[in-house]
């Protein structure tokens, strides 16, 4: 028996879906990941005459990329080189895959497992944007939990049905078209479905501007719930000017030495926060102005920013730097496929479907018009309903 | 295999750090709390270790340092 081996490049979608074809065919094979023009990637081109990725060798012969792979196997000729019969069995197929851990997701769990349907959940951690917070008062039926009681509950609920999970594991592409939808995962495999629910959720917006990304962690941060004590008898700035910006700021007033807020427009938070933050001795609220850069070595020494108006840039000098401007919807691996907002956020009808034949989506990634823990969980709920409806009616 | 020490730097309104303790106690871990909020030589040994970070959690698991709540890495370096 021939083996297979597989040139591939970290993060390339069509390596990953190579690479998960060959496992679900039950195909073992040698990985060589390589970086463009590198001296494995020049032996690699030598071999197979091509410098795109993946290449697929069976035993001697090159046989091309994934397109290739998966045209061979399906006349039969991919068997014939790796010298084996092809098998008899098709892949396990479940009724729902539900990608996201969050409320939506969770609840929508819970609602497909009491119809006995199939559901897989994948999701890379479990809990979501909620878990960012310490406590949410606002959740029926608790008057104040703190969030990872909250998120507990939830799972403990779900492990009492028949729910399958993949936690830790990260979606990169998906095929939504087509009667049996494919999703593949960053570990390479392939799970199929009937019906998919996107509930991906939101994410901080960054800034975008230089020492950024460096300095993560060092001084730049998106969580002051969680950062802000850190900042004790030190100098921070909030970069933002609605609600989230605001309650940053009263988080850091309680402990810094002094706190800037630097929002490129005027305030738009609510009144009450932004009279809290005037009224401190600590704070300095500097509006109208861009952020140019965060400054810093091996941590986070100040801020550059300039007025729209004309003016000069200076420098702030802090320790640390907040950033609260809003969030982007996680809908990267449907955004040319679905409909999508000005915002990026999926479009759905009130039944939560896409627009695409048994394809739901629920919570914040959707354009559902208020983000609320409890508006995603009956979102869930209702996608998890649509699913299960248009499964019975297809049969 | 020889159990690793794990200290775990946190603040108290941190969820993630939260996170952290409570997954490293339904893993049967023992490990050391520190908070860097009331005990200034946790904060500096914290900054230390992570060439002066300012982020919460970190966990010290042996020699090693991760920063966040990775559940991965940490089932990694904890074998």
């Amino acid at each position: 028996m021939k083996g297979v081996t597989i040139y591939t490049l970290r993060g390339c979608p069509f390596c990953s879906r190579a690479k998960a074809f060959l496992t679900e065919k039950g195909i073992e094979f040698d990985e060589i990941e390589v970086e463009p023009r590198s001296g494995a990637w020049k032996v690699m081109k030598a071999v197979t005459n091509s410098g795109s990725l993946p290449q697929i060798i069976v035993g001697d012969e090159p046989i091309g990329g994934y397109g290739d792979l998966v045209t061979l196997e399906a006349v039969g000729e991919l068997w014939e080189k790796l010298g084996r019969p092809r098998p008899g069995d098709t892949p396990r197929i479940y009724d729902l895959i539900i990608i996201g851990g969050g409320p939506a997701g969770l609840s929508a769990a819970i609602y497909a497992a009491r119809k006995l349907m199939k559901t897989l959940i994948i999701s890379k951690d479990i809990g979501g944007q909620v878990t960012w917070t310490y406590d949410i008062d606002n959740y029926l039926g608790f008057s104040e939990i703190d969030t990872v009681e909250l998120i507990s509950k939830f799972e403990e609920h779900i492990e009492k049905y028949d729910v399958e999970k993949m936690e830790g594991v990260e979606v990169i592409s998906v095929d939504l078209a087509g009667s049996i939808k494919k999703v593949f995962c960053d570990d390479g495999s392939l799970y199929n479905a009937k019906t998919v629910i996107l509930a991906m959720g939101k994410r901080p917006r960054p800034l975008g501007v230089p020492g950024e990304k460096e300095l993560v962690g060092k001084g730049v941060a998106y969580c002051s719930t969680c950062d802000a004590p850190l900042f004790k008898g030190l100098k921070a700035v909030v970069v933002g000017g609605g609600n989230s910006a605001l309650e940053a700021a009263l988080d850091l007033i309680n402990v810094a030495k002094k706190v800037y807020l630097i929002s490129l427009t005027p305030l738009t938070g609510d009144p009450i926060l932004i009279d809290k933050v005037t009224a401190s001795e600590r704070s300095e609220i500097i509006t109208e102005h861009n952020t140019l850069g965060i400054k810093g070595d091996k941590v986070v020494t100040g801020i550059e920013i300039k007025p729209l108006e004309n003016g000069a840039t200076r420098v702030i000098d802090v320790d640390g730097v907040f950033i609260e401007i809003g969030l982007l919807p996680n809908s990267e691996l449907v955004v040319d496929t679905l409909t999508t907002n000005t915002m990026g956020e999926i479009v759905v009808d009130s039944q939560c479907r896409t627009g695409m034949a048994g394809v739901f989506a629920a919570g914040d990634v959707t354009d559902v018009l208020f983000k609320q823990v409890i508006i995603a969980t009956g979102e869930g709920a209702k996608a998890a309903l649509s699913a299960y409806n248009y499964i019975i009616n297809r049969k | 295999m020889e159990d690793k020490k794990v200290n775990v730097f946190s603040t108290p309104t941190c969820p993630f750090c939260k996170k952290t303790k409570e997954f490293l106690k339904q893993k049967g871990v023992e490990y050391i709390d520190h908070d860097v909020t009331s005990d200034k030589g946790a904060l500096e040994e914290m900054r230390r270790l992570t060439e002066g970070g300012l982020s919460v959690p970190v966990i010290q698991i042996g020699d090693e340092v991760i920063v966040g709540f990775d559940k991965g890495k940490i089932e990694e370096l904890l074998g």
